[in-house]
């Protein structure tokens, strides 16, 4: 492990202000952690081998991918059986441009925030993982996720949503996930994300007349464990357009923070209504009493 | 006669005289084959099978459910409308108990029940359409509290058990359990607070769902306080399907009613259609303000801003203006259609928001099976059968002679 | 945010604005729509300040308004029930302005009324027409100024009550004739009947709160006045 003196003063200051703070609470973004990794897709570097997709398939004990080039020719998606697709573009120039698609592993993810039973879950590690046993399919992390990534057995009795793990068990062992750790012409690089989002950066500004002054990823859905550089539009590389830079949590945490005060104000308001009412009742009937009285 | 009949049968006589109505089993079977009931055997003959299908075969043969389309029908239709057309419950309960306008208690029971009825009927359509149903209790378990469909899944839950309360108090009745009815009967202001209060949670948390899908839903329909509209319109349904509701119910159970003291529905229906006016009014201008906070004003010229004006002018504001005129000149008749409409405009809201607006931008668009429609269908033609069934028995249309109030109403 | 969408913004949150005050401006009318012309609230209040319930209909508001605490017949018979217990009953504005009655036939003390049977009678000196009691029960009380003179008729709900009945289990039994709300539709559908007859200058003199000598019904009618009345009256097949 590099044991640099940042390293060791970062640690001292975590460790003095958890001591300070009796309890940390758990933030929905942790896009200033700098353990989380990540991966780089430089598809200006990417040969289309589909290596990659052979290696998940095997990893995840998947059916193996569709053999040779032909399947290259469309558009293809992840499915229950796939969990990741290479696509074909037209490179700049001549030549064709490739990009894999699969589970971005966002930092704040929809699919996370929306599971209701928390079978999809972020672990503080990095990856976005599923746990079928506590998964009661009701399919929001579906509805939730702007990358339209996870997809659902509906064929099965017992179905699963299926997706990209990040290999989490094999990062656990402290390996690289299997499609990176396959890849012949480094299109795929694992490693801490802020490295590696330098690294993306300094390979953009290096060559700036090559690349798309982007990295996708850094900011889509507030930052996803997948960055891309591209010298195509990410869109003609199967990559989702137009996804906000917000956290999806934050999207709903102002109206989640609704209920408890609803359970705090209502049943007051409510009481208060009642007694209103019943005072007004009884002042009626004093007043009608009284006429009966005098009239 | 009947009445030496029922000694002789002894034991049986409860279920003679509560189940039976007081006919004999042949008598009674035999009453039963009218021209609704043969609709809904058909319907039901359809849909039930369905639903086993759907439980044997699994979700892919039986639904048009896809990878674009998580949520179809029985999401769109049975649980997010039959939650929201529930909403009477909440509504009449408040008039009655918290605002005093004791004058609506001669309905406050049907609409009670027409709550529990509706929301036991969406949880059904729920563990219809959930893949694992069976794990529904990990959201007891494994709190996803970061999650709207948590949030709901509990208060779905405590508000059904409240409502099952509240619907003790005439079961109790009915079978003449005076002790635990009068323990129940005092508990109601509570259980109406709660019931107030769980469905403003839950009923605006059906639109914080959506707040996750900022590039799915169409931006007409997308804004950061879809939430309130949801609980607005909940509000609005809620006095709609009373109105439809009492409406229906008096006339089709007059002949049980002959006899009680004379409720009269039309004035109820009058104040209910000035209340349905004023909301209405508001909710509409509350979609507007919608659309201009989200800056969407360009998209009401587009295909998807047609489908928003039918359903926010046709559906919202032409109910609003109907329900005042008629609650002005006391036509009931007026009121009843308007909140036919209002009631129609709720159901189209909330199918536009999960399935029809929902994906707005991917050409292959959504239809449900045949399965899907039938099993929803049976779903609404149960919750009237069980309507028609406790309506005909216990004492919601009309007071129970042996619990009435002396001072109350 | 990008400055395109911050700029979006003024036009936005003005067009929000404009819009909350339409809304507001159109809500007070809207308001007051629905619940009716504010005149006949405040009047219903004021009626029942007063200790003899009952006051005079604003002459604009036509023959609907019905005050009150006032239960309508349709045989154009109200009913009250007043604090001491009896019920009030007289005719309502309708069939004073259609008779325009000079003299009133009253039950005697005593006599025994029944509902939607004949009880009394209105007219001129020559003609009178049966109209139907709006409650059963025992007249005990009989209003003198009102059998004498179509002066005090004028006030039909007010001092131009008719006769007092003691009626058994009387809330129960006004429950079942039209309350204000239904008798405003319902009298509102009855004039609409008459309007169709009417002359225009007729129209006219109705509508500034003057009434035509001997009634509308003789206006309308002339010599057949008396069966039209007892066709509004429900007495057409009854004995005079």
């Amino acid at each position: 492990m590099n044991f640099t003196r940042r390293n060791f003063l970062r640690i001292v200051g975590v460790t003095a202000g958890t001591g300070l703070v009796s309890a940390t609470p758990a933030r929905a973004s942790t896009t200033d952690d700098d353990t989380l990794p990540g991966v780089l897709v430089d598809t200006t570097r990417c040969v289309g081998c589909r290596a990659c997709e052979a290696a998940c398939a095997e990893a995840n004990d998947l059916p193996a991918p569709p053999d040779g080039d032909a399947v290259l020719k469309s558009p293809r998606d992840t499915s229950q059986t796939a969990f990741t697709v290479v696509n074909r573009t037209d490179a700049p120039g001549g030549g064709d441009r490739f990009g894999k698609k699969q589970c971005m592993h966002c930092l704040a993810p929809a699919c996370a925030s929306a599971c209701p039973v928390r079978a999809l879950d972020k672990k503080p590690t990095g990856p976005v993982t599923y746990d079928p046993s506590k998964c009661m399919g009701c399919r929001y992390c579906m509805v939730a996720c702007p990358f339209d990534i996870p997809r659902y057995e509906y064929e099965a009795l017992a179905p699963r949503v299926r997706k990209c793990t990040f290999c989490a068990p094999r990062q656990a062992k402290g390996l690289p996930p299997a499609c990176a750790e396959v890849c012949p012409s480094g299109a795929l690089t694992f490693g801490k994300r802020h490295v590696l989002l330098e690294e993306a950066k300094r390979r953009i500004y290096g060559t700036p007349e090559k690349f798309i002054h982007k990295v996708y990823g850094e900011h889509e859905a507030g930052g996803t464990s997948f960055l891309y550089i591209s010298d195509v539009p990410f869109e003609k590389l199967g990559l989702q357009g137009g996804v906000p830079e917000k956290p999806y949590p934050e999207l709903v945490s102002g109206a989640l923070g609704a209920p408890p005060m609803v359970m705090t104000l209502w049943p007051p308001l409510l009481m208060g209504l009642y007694a209103f009412s019943k005072r007004r009742e009884e002042a009626e009937k004093d007043a009608g009493e009284k006429e009966a009285h005098h009239g | 006669m009947a009445s030496a009949r029922t000694e002789t049968l002894g034991q049986s006589s409860f279920f003679r005289d509560k189940i039976l109505l007081g006919m004999s089993l042949g008598e009674y079977l035999r009453s039963l084959l009218t021209p609704f009931n043969l609709v809904a055997a058909v319907i039901l003959a359809i849909g039930v099978p369905s639903l086993v299908y759907r439980f044997a075969a699994g979700l892919g043969a039986s639904t048009n459910l896809s990878q674009a389309y998580p949520w179809g029908l029985w999401i769109g239709f049975d649980m997010m409308t039959g939650v929201v057309l529930a909403a009477g419950g909440f509504t009449i309960g408040a008039s009655v108990q918290l605002l005093g306008l004791k004058d609506f208690h001669p309905i406050e029971r049907p609409a009670i029940l027409t709550a529990f009825i509706g929301y036991v009927m969406a949880v059904v359509g729920l563990l219809a359409d959930l893949g694992r149903p069976w794990n529904i209790v990990m959201a007891i378990v494994n709190a996803g509290s970061a999650s709207a469909l948590f949030e709901i899944a509990w208060c779905v839950m405590c508000y059904t058990t409240v409502l099952l309360l509240e619907f003790t108090v005439p079961f109790f009745e009915w079978l003449g359990w005076k002790r635990i009815h009068a323990i129940l009967k005092k508990s109601l202001l509570a259980l109406t607070v709660l019931s107030v209060m769980f469905s403003t949670m839950h009923q605006s948390a059906l639109g914080s769902l959506f707040l996750l899908a900022p590039t799915k839903l169409h931006p007409l329909w997308y804004t950061p306080f879809i939430f309130i509209f949801f609980f607005i319109s909940a509000i609005l349904a809620g006095i709609s399907m009373v109105i439809v509701e009492s409406a229906l119910s008096h006339k089709v159970f007059a002949h049980r009613l002959e006899g009680q003291p004379h409720v009269d529905v039309d004035k109820l229906t009058i104040g209910l259609g000035k209340a349905g006016a004023i909301v209405a009014f508001a909710y509409f201008f509350l979609k507007l303000q919608g659309v201009v906070d989200g800056h969407a004003w360009g998209y009401l010229l587009t295909g998807y801003g047609a489908l928003f004006l039918v359903e926010t002018v046709g559906f919202v504001l032409v109910p609003s203006l109907l329900f005042a005129w008629g609650a002005r000149h006391a036509k009931v008749k007026v009121i009843r259609w308007a909140g036919a409409m209002a009631v129609a405009g709720i159901v189209f809201n909330r199918l536009n928001v999960s399935v029809i607006a929902f994906n707005w931008q991917n050409p292959v668009r959504y239809v449900p099976s045949w399965m899907e429609v039938a099993v929803s269908l049976s779903l609404v033609t149960i919750g009237v059968l069980a309507f028609r069934w406790i309506c005909n028995r216990m004492p919601i249309l009309w007071e129970d002679p042996a619990f009435a109030d002396r001072h109350e109403d | 945010m990008t400055t395109h969408d911050f700029l979006g913004l003024y036009d936005a949150k003005v067009m929000e604005y404009l819009l909350a005050l339409v809304y507001l401006l159109l809500f007070v009318p809207m308001w007051r729509f629905v619940q009716g012309r504010p005149q006949a609230a405040e009047a219903g209040a004021d009626a029942r300040a007063q200790a003899p319930a009952g006051a005079t209909a604003h002459p604009l508001l036509g023959w609907f308004h019905v005050p009150d605490g006032v239960a309508l017949h349709p045989g154009h018979a109200w009913a009250r029930l007043d604090a001491d217990g009896l019920v009030t009953v007289g005719i309502d504005e309708f069939a004073q302005k259609l008779v325009d009655p000079e003299q009133v036939r009253l039950p005697a003390t005593g006599d025994v009324v029944r509902q939607s049977r004949p009880a009394f009678a209105v007219g001129d000196q020559v003609v009178t027409v049966p109209m139907l009691s709006p409650v059963d029960g025992t007249v005990v009380a009989v209003n003198g100024a009102a059998a004498h003179g179509a002066g005090a008729l004028r006030d039909p709900y007010g001092a131009g009550w008719l006769f007092k009945v003691k009626v058994p289990e009387a809330a129960r039994a006004l429950k079942q004739l039209l309350d204000p709300a239904a008798a405003r539709a319902f009298l509102e559908s009855a004039a609409e009947g008459l309007s169709h007859q009417l002359q225009p200058a007729l129209g006219r003199v109705l509508q500034d709160g003057g009434v035509p000598i001997h009634g509308i019904a003789q206006a309308v009618a002339g010599e057949a006045w008396a069966a039209l009345a007892r066709k509004h009256f429900l007495t057409d097949r009854s004995e005079p």
